[in-house]
């Protein structure tokens, strides 16, 4: 038991070591690691990765809260979007086939793949557009030299309609979807980018906690895989967000998006050759 | 002078809510599951290791039964020393961080009296708590 235990483990470390590195969070790791590696069906690997996303969700969100990057109105508004399309995609997760799910994941791989190498160039707006000014999305944040700078906010229904893809990403596949959910907010509604992706972080949690109960009550979820691969994940990602400072990260980026690239290729060719 | 210290009021009231009490039940949830899953473990590998590793090969093997899991009855299986019960039991316990999370935003907004974000809080609460019903039709 002990060896299964400690390759979970360490299969797990890995995952989050490097989806705080990366910043695409661990179960973009975590799932295709458990489908290729240790062989368990994809279903389980994906009950597994919702139930560490709700983890490590909840150790970053806290310090992105507390330094008030966080917009806690547009995450609440999205959030309405991001919980409906997970309830769904967990929902299809135990309808849909294994091949299935596998291809999605490897083009969701080719996405986020997309999203690390993508410039960082960013435009705010200084003022909402008439739905959002009604419902006070905007806010304030600090910019370079240290001053509060006002942002508004944009484009509402097509950021929500791409958090309803987001959640479906997330109940489905069993990842945080954040980069599609900071694609959302930073390119569409036009936020901050550091806004964008503290307010992501915080959605990510509830998201993925929507999707892990619908798996936990429907009983998807193997407790001998999940709980050795929460722990880990919850390990790896700690360590990773300490380090991330002293390390070269756009260096580390580029190496993790051609990691990406082979493991997408990978659980394509396993997906079509099961069909 | 008066709106102004009404403002300072509930600002401190959000900071009481959002960075004091939140984070707070946000650790006390997630160090309660750590420590449930990792007693869980070293239990599993005293008591029953055999089951824990049949169990691991019949999942990859994809011929493991799924039950639905009632909280009630994994909190009696897992008193009475059962394993499995008490490793699914810090997985449910995990899950509650997500809900804990959105009932302190819910508290903020009533406080705020802010009826549009207090009806879309709410709508995200049930979603959550839906979440739980819809896995055991799905």
């Amino acid at each position: 038991m002990l060896t299964i235990v400690a390759a979970l483990f360490a299969l797990a470390i890995g995952a989050g070591f490097i989806g705080a590195l990366s910043g695409l969070g661990g179960g973009v790791f975590i799932v295709p690691s458990l489908v290729l590696f240790a062989h368990v069906p994809m279903q389980v690997a994906v009950g597994a990765s919702l139930i560490s996303v709700v983890a490590t969700s909840a150790g970053a969100s806290v310090a992105f809260v507390r330094d008030g990057w966080t917009n806690l109105r547009v995450a609440m508004i999205l959030e309405c979007a991001t919980v409906t399309g997970a309830l769904t995609g967990a929902y299809l997760a135990g309808i849909v086939s294994s091949h299935v799910l596998e291809l999605l994941f490897a083009l969701m791989m080719l996405q986020s793949a997309y999203f690390s190498l993508r410039s960082e160039d960013e435009t705010i707006t200084a003022k909402s557009d008439p739905l959002c000014e009604r419902l006070q999305l905007g806010g304030t944040v600090l910019d370079e030299s240290g001053q509060n700078v006002n942002y508004g906010v944009v484009h509402l229904p097509a950021g929500a309609a791409l958090m309803v893809f987001a959640g479906v990403l997330s109940g489905l596949l069993g990842v945080g979807a954040g980069a599609v959910k900071v694609t959302a907010m930073d390119y569409f509604m036009k936020l901050p980018l550091k806004v964008s992706s503290a307010t992501s972080n915080f959605m990510i949690g509830v998201t993925a906690g929507a999707g892990a109960l619908v798996f936990l009550s429907r009983g998807d979820v193997a407790a001998t895989v999940a709980a050795p691969v929460a722990l880990g994940i919850t390990a790896g990602a700690l360590t990773g967000s300490r380090l991330l400072p002293h390390l070269p990260a756009r260096a580390l980026r580029r190496l993790f998006v051609v990691l990406l690239l082979l493991i997408a290729i990978e659980m394509g060719w396993r997906a079509l050759s099961g069909f | 002078m008066q709106a102004q210290a009404v403002g300072e009021q509930a600002q401190a009231v959000e900071d009481r809510i959002l960075r004091t009490w939140t984070p707070l039940l946000l650790r006390t949830i997630l160090s309660a599951a750590v420590a449930v899953l990792i007693v869980g473990l070293i239990y599993t590998a005293i008591k029953e290791p055999a089951f824990y590793v049949n169990r691991y090969h019949e999942v990859r093997a994809g011929t493991a039964k799924h039950s639905p899991e009632n909280v009630i009855q994994l909190v009696e299986r897992s008193s009475q020393g059962d394993a499995h019960s008490i490793l699914t039991l810090g997985l449910f316990i995990l899950t509650l961080v997500p809900l804990g999370r959105v009932a302190f935003t819910l508290l903020l907004f009533i406080h705020e009296r802010d009826v549009i974000y207090i009806v879309a809080t709410a709508y995200v609460l049930t979603g959550l708590i839906l979440g739980v019903f819809l896995g055991r039709i799905g």
